[in-house]
């Protein structure tokens, strides 16, 4: 068998708005080695979605990102043999990240009904990410999910509501509730 | 609500639990080792000296640096045969893999101790349903291939292994 490195990208695609194809252009050949048995491709290919796939989670499944992240890599990589197109692999991966770190963040929310932050490392403006943590907090982990696929990822309500599996109304719905209230959390 | 989320690595044990599921592998284990991880990684990493007494059916690896953090390793078995591997090698992180196997060990500090993983599978896609089947047994071999690294630890710190 054949190795297949990558030359490679070590961070995720910087964003799917600015880019959305090219990184995962660079991902096709990793992926259709790692699906024939290449470890090193399969290594290779972890380095380049671990980043994406931990910036889905964070703002869902919040201090346990750390699972969320393993989680959703875990059923992303059980099920590469049956991606049959590698381009299709941005949707395929971000469909399956959400899922995986809404169901890591209710599981959790069923545990310990108050999330802990302590364990959690924001490099970036310490100030606003105080805030920011604290605003979500407040939120419900649907919520999370709803506004990081619309105002992060800048889905649109169909696309949100297929990968979350609701319908569009309550999509509208449920983004109205968060936006409100996150807004209102913020303005405190 | 775009604020450049920091993100969160994987840890090498998570990274190779991950990649455990995507190979689909025979033999995976983690364990908890009371040891520090300087210590045990200095066993795991040492593939010429160690390997041969971490895996039983492996008489001699020798490895050439590639550059960087990768290595080429020719592993010479009990029975005569020899195989080609690609080796990767850094801090608490090792993945090999010849044309026919893939093998990983990995290393993280859990509280005094450190937590170990190791894994060790085929490469042959058709193998999976065969490897899924066999994990229980790869678990066991797994946690007896920890314990060795453990016993190789010590005795390299001059200890008498329990």
């Amino acid at each position: 068998m054949r190795t297949v490195r990558a030359d490679a990208p070590q961070q995720g695609p910087p964003s799917p708005r600015a880019a959305p194809e090219d990184p995962w252009v660079t991902a096709a050949p990793l992926v259709r080695a790692a699906q024939a048995g290449d470890a090193m491709a399969l290594n290779d290919l972890l380095s380049l979605l671990t980043p994406y796939v931990s910036r889905l989670c964070r703002p869902i499944a919040l201090g346990n990102s750390a699972d969320a992240v393993q989680e959703a890599l875990i059923a992303v990589f059980q099920g590469l043999p049956r991606l049959k197109d590698p381009r299709a692999l941005y949707a395929w991966v971000r469909t399956i990240t959400v899922r995986e770190a809404v169901r890591v963040a209710r599981r959790t929310e069923r545990e310990t009904p108050v999330c802990e932050f302590a364990d959690v490392a924001w490099p970036c403006s310490p100030e606003l990410a105080v805030d920011v943590r604290d605003v979500l907090r407040r939120l419900s982990t649907e919520h999370r999910a709803v506004l990081v696929l619309r105002e992060l990822e800048g889905l649109d309500e169909r696309t949100a509501s297929g990968i979350l599996n609701i319908s569009c109304g309550t999509l509208k719905s449920r983004l109205h509730r968060a936006r409100h209230s996150f807004r209102k959390a913020w303005a405190r | 609500m775009n604020l450049n989320w920091p993100t969160a690595e994987l840890d090498p044990v998570r990274r190779l639990r991950v990649m455990a599921a995507g190979l689909n592998a025979v033999m995976y284990a983690d364990a908890h080792v009371d040891l520090p991880m300087t210590d045990l990684w200095a066993v795991a990493s040492d593939l010429e000296g160690e390997l041969p007494h971490l895996v039983p059916t492996l008489r001699e690896f020798r490895c050439r640096p590639l550059g960087g953090d990768r290595q080429l390793g020719w592993a010479y078995g009990l029975l005569g045969h020899s195989a080609r591997f690609d080796v990767q090698l850094r801090p608490g992180w090792c993945l090999m893999q010849s044309s026919c196997v893939v093998g990983g060990m990995a290393a993280v500090p859990e509280g005094s101790g450190t937590r170990f993983a190791v894994l060790g599978g085929l490469r042959q896609p058709w193998s999976a349903p065969l490897q899924r089947a066999l994990r229980p047994l790869g678990r066991a071999r797994g946690l007896l291939m920890v314990d060795r690294a453990a016993r190789r630890a010590v005795i390299r710190a001059g200890g008498r292994p329990a």
